[in-house]
């Protein structure tokens, strides 16, 4: 069985002109399997996107990896060396955050469609355009009418799906979805969530998703891995995220969401997300911990529990080593 | 319980924008009207929340009530005055007792200015003096948590959490009876959501003013109201108690809402 | 498993392909870094001589244009000890004229971008602060006043006020404060959008303070770029005016007009045309890689892409 992603204590990080590094990704190690949901939870400045962008290969110039990344038991990361060439854009697709400005403003749908294509496949209009209408009603838009749009004259679920449509085009198996419905509202949502399932069953896809809601993510993710100043902090099915969350942070995730119809007090979580690239001694999670104690100050190793990975100290003896 | 002095009161109000019809039109004011009929009043003392997603009205509905957008049709009340028929001094001098809390804090706050300035804006125009509002300000500090070393800092050294206390504080120095807030948390971490939501209903608690709380998000308008007005395509399409709508939708939209709030990322 | 994914399954190759994370950095950021630098060597360069210039010239009478009586003796005479960059057309020497040419340029250039800016900043914020008519006009003027160009406002003043540093300033300002009023207006009429100054209203702050404290402020930075980026297009602009003759007069220790004066004995004595118009080259190249440093700085996008691959 393959696996679609693998990561290997991976590191990602930032040059700055002093030449000084800001780690985004501090050591995270992982397996996606083909044909699986993988979500990575977090809050904003964790590194999900770092992690994600390094999948797709759209990391700047200046940025240091460290560790190994495989698509496809292809690497593309080691070390410092980075290769992408067939993998970006041919394997892995990206669906990027805002729709409305990830699409070419001057261009209409059909002719974005068509220079991807043409890039992939070197077909020549006619026929991509044909292919462009197959990929269009794939994602439920009307192809005769959205191919001649240009991305203003959509609504923003339509603008989203176009740009699912673009992604798929190229032929990757895994698409890479950075906070796809953020930029949406509400009801539109739903829909968007369900096309992605359906699309992942025909399409046999990958679906790796980059988001900040933990409560729902668990309805339609296999696994997922939930992220805290660049580490993996805990790792386990979909479901079990809400039922036993295990870490702290975990917890206190799901109990900050508020849940309609059911008014219990919120639980906030006291301090504040550490800024990207701060290095933290220790567990990273310790400073806001409500359960921290003195083994904290060592960082924890990630430990096999149940049916998941937790990095915490308090899971030390139950963990099957 | 609310006593009976209405802050807010809009009555029968449409409103829209003004824009140039295409070709021959393009002779005659034409109006797009996004508001239709929207009747509206928040209570002294009261938490109310508006409920719409983009594209109900929401934004304009704001704008109506803040002085900024003259209705087309109907009146707008705000302690007891008709804002839209008074000279803009007056106008002004009224909606001086009114606290706005705008979306988004990076668009809210100067870059160019301390802490201690924005916040000190809103009591410029009193009799205060430089202690007394050196005083105010800090008061107002300490009441959304922040300490008093961020009355020093600029606006780009804060993160997102501080930066909405900021705002919140500035909204309330100045003592006012209502509090508008526009989609207070959605620019926000989760854990920092249920810190601000936490604070808003503090202020409400310790001040005694009234909330007025703009949102799409479902789940804060049951923690920061105790009644709602859905919002859709501009028409208020219901209202009553928070907890009874979101139990017992009527209308199909709300119960679409409340679906895709329960499903959704 | 289909085709495409056997293919990818190869391992990494050997180093034949680009690797991203070995390129040189270093010899671009110090083309950039020393880039910078010469440009402010030469500003400071002129700036000092501006200051110092008479007190430090050999003839310094002789720089501001007086004739001394054995000047006829000695004219147009090549560079050499005594006269360092030569004699011009009246017998004056050179040097100390191209010397107390710094001091002139970088009057003209301050008055005139001080001028414009504070006109174009006033205009601008007004314009989009107060919309409606009063927009409408003022973007207007500066219509208007773009498409002027300076030399035949020049030619108009020069007939009208004769010769001189008023006329040539007054015809430089004139034409330019229309520009800085344009990026003012562009930039004033986003930042009128933003959240702040609808606080601002709401708490009844007066329309002049709304001006000076939020837009003003914020508007400042670019329009102040723009300003230090434009001081070489001034300087060259001035010195053509002056060069054809319809700003300061003859004689003046000016490059422009030094450059006019040798224009008719160019064969015989280049010396007199070149020596102000290198230092007049060198100038504007100096004041032009300052103001692009500073672009570059101020842009905080491009600073990230940039300061370590250009």
């Amino acid at each position: 069985m393959v696996l679609a992603v693998k990561a290997k204590d991976l590191r990602v990080g930032y040059m700055d002109e002093e030449e000084n590094i800001l780690w985004a990704v501090k050591g995270v190690s992982f397996e996606v399997k083909q044909g699986e949901v993988f979500c990575l939870v977090g809050e904003s400045g964790c590194g999900k996107s770092t992690i994600g962008n390094t999948i797709i290969g759209i990391l700047p110039p200046y940025a240091v990896t460290e560790g190994e990344l495989y698509v496809f038991n292809k690497p593309v990361v080691v070390g410092n060396l980075r290769d992408y060439t067939g993998i970006r854009g041919r394997v892995v697709s990206y669906v990027p955050q805002n729709p409305g400005t990830s699409l070419n403003p001057y261009q209409t749908i059909g002719t974005q469609l068509y220079y991807v294509l043409n890039s992939v496949y070197g077909w020549d209009k006619k026929k991509s355009l044909e292919v462009a209408k197959k990929y269009l009603s794939l994602v439920e838009l009307d192809p005769e009418s959205v191919i001649d749009y240009y991305p203003h004259e959509l609504s923003g679920g339509m603008q989203q799906r176009a740009a699912i449509a673009i992604a798929l085009s190229t032929g990757a198996k895994i698409l890479v979805a950075d906070e796809p419905t953020s930029a949406l509202d509400a009801h539109l949502r739903l829909q968007l969530i369900k096309l992605l399932m359906k699309l992942r069953d025909t399409e046999s896809l990958t679906l790796i998703l980059i988001t900040h809601d933990l409560v729902s993510t668990g309805k339609i993710c296999d696994t997922i891995a939930v992220v805290y100043s660049g580490k993996i902090i805990e790792k386990c099915s979909g479901s079990n995220v809400i039922i036993e969350p295990l870490h702290p942070y975990t917890q206190m995730l799901a109990d900050a969401v508020p849940l309609l119809g059911i008014k219990r007090p919120l639980k906030s979580i006291p301090g504040e997300p550490p800024k990207p690239g701060e290095e933290i001694a220790g567990c990273v999670f310790a400073p806001r911990c409500p359960l921290v104690f003195e083994k904290c100050v060592e960082a924890p190793p990630s430990f096999n529990v149940y049916n998941g990975e937790v990095a915490c100290w308090r899971y030390v003896n139950i963990a099957r080593q | 319980m609310p006593d009976n002095n209405i802050i807010v009161l809009l009555k029968d109000v449409v409103a829209g924008y003004q824009t140039t019809g295409r070709g021959w039109r393009s002779l005659f004011k034409h109006v797009n009207v996004v508001l239709r009929n929207v009747n509206l009043r928040v209570y002294d003392g009261e938490r109310v929340a508006i409920i719409g997603e983009s594209g109900s009205g929401k934004t304009t509905l704001l704008k109506v009530i803040l002085g900024l957008l003259k209705p087309v049709k109907g009146s707008v009340e705000v302690l007891g005055k008709e804002i839209y028929k008074l000279p803009r001094r007056e106008r002004v001098n009224v909606l001086k007792q009114v606290g706005y809390v705008p979306q988004d804090p990076y668009k809210a706050l100067n870059p160019k200015l301390r802490v201690r300035t924005i916040l000190s804006e809103p009591l410029e125009s009193t009799k205060a003096n430089l202690e007394e509002i050196e005083e105010r300000v800090r008061e107002v500090a300490k009441m959304v948590q922040l300490s008093d070393k961020i009355l020093d800092k600029y606006p780009s050294e804060l993160s997102g959490g501080m930066m909405q206390r900021v705002l919140i504080a500035r909204s309330i120095i100045h003592d006012p009876e209502i509090l508008i807030l526009d989609e207070p948390t959605s620019a926000l971490d989760v854990s920092i959501q249920a810190q601000i939501i936490e604070l808003i209903n503090n202020i409400h608690k310790k001040l005694e003013l009234a909330i007025l709380t703009v949102t799409h998000d479902l789940g804060v308008a049951q923690y920061l109201s105790d009644r709602a007005v859905i919002l859709y395509k501009g028409e208020v399409i219901e209202e009553g108690h928070t907890d009874d709508i979101i139990a017992k939708p009527k209308h199909e939209y709300t119960n679409l809402l409340i679906a895709s709030y329960k499903a959704s990322i | 498993m289909s085709a495409s994914i056997k293919e990818f399954m190869k391992p990494l190759e050997s180093s034949g392909k680009r690797l991203y994370g070995d390129l040189s950095k270093s010899f671009k950021r110090y083309l950039k870094r020393t880039r910078f630098k010469v440009g402010l060597a030469i500003t400071v360069v002129i700036l000092f001589l501006a200051l110092v210039g008479p007190w430090i010239v050999p003839y310094p009478d002789e720089g501001e244009g007086y004739v001394p009586p054995e000047a006829s003796q000695r004219e147009k005479q090549p560079p050499s000890l005594k006269f360092l960059f030569g004699t011009d057309t009246r017998g004056r020497d050179l040097f100390s004229r191209v010397i107390l040419g710094a001091r002139s340029a970088v009057l003209q250039i301050t008055t005139v971008i001080s001028l414009s800016l504070v006109i174009g900043l006033v205009v601008g914020i007004l314009a989009a602060y107060f919309r409606g008519v009063v927009e409408t006009v003022l973007n207007y003027l500066v219509e208007l006043f773009i498409s002027i160009p300076a030399v035949i406002v020049a030619l108009v003043l020069r007939l009208a006020l004769g010769p001189g540093l008023l006329t040539i300033i007054t015809s430089l300002v004139i034409t330019w404060w229309s520009w800085y009023a344009r990026v003012t207006y562009v930039y004033a009429r986003s930042i009128m959008e933003m959240d702040y100054v609808t606080l601002a209203r709401l708490s009844g702050l007066s329309p002049v303070k709304i001006m000076t404290r939020h837009v003003m402020r914020n508007v400042l930075t670019p329009v102040l770029v723009q300003a230090v980026t434009d001081m070489g297009s001034v300087l060259l602009e001035a010195s053509t005016i002056n060069f054809l003759g319809l700003g300061l007069p003859l004689n003046s220790p000016e490059w422009g007009v030094i450059m006019f004066e040798g224009l008719g004995v160019l064969e015989i004595a280049p010396w007199i045309s070149a020596y102000p118009g290198l230092f007049l080259l060198i100038t504007a190249l100096g004041f032009s890689l300052v103001g692009d440093t500073l672009r570059e700085e101020m842009d905080p996008r491009l600073r990230r892409r940039w300061r370590l691959w250009f």
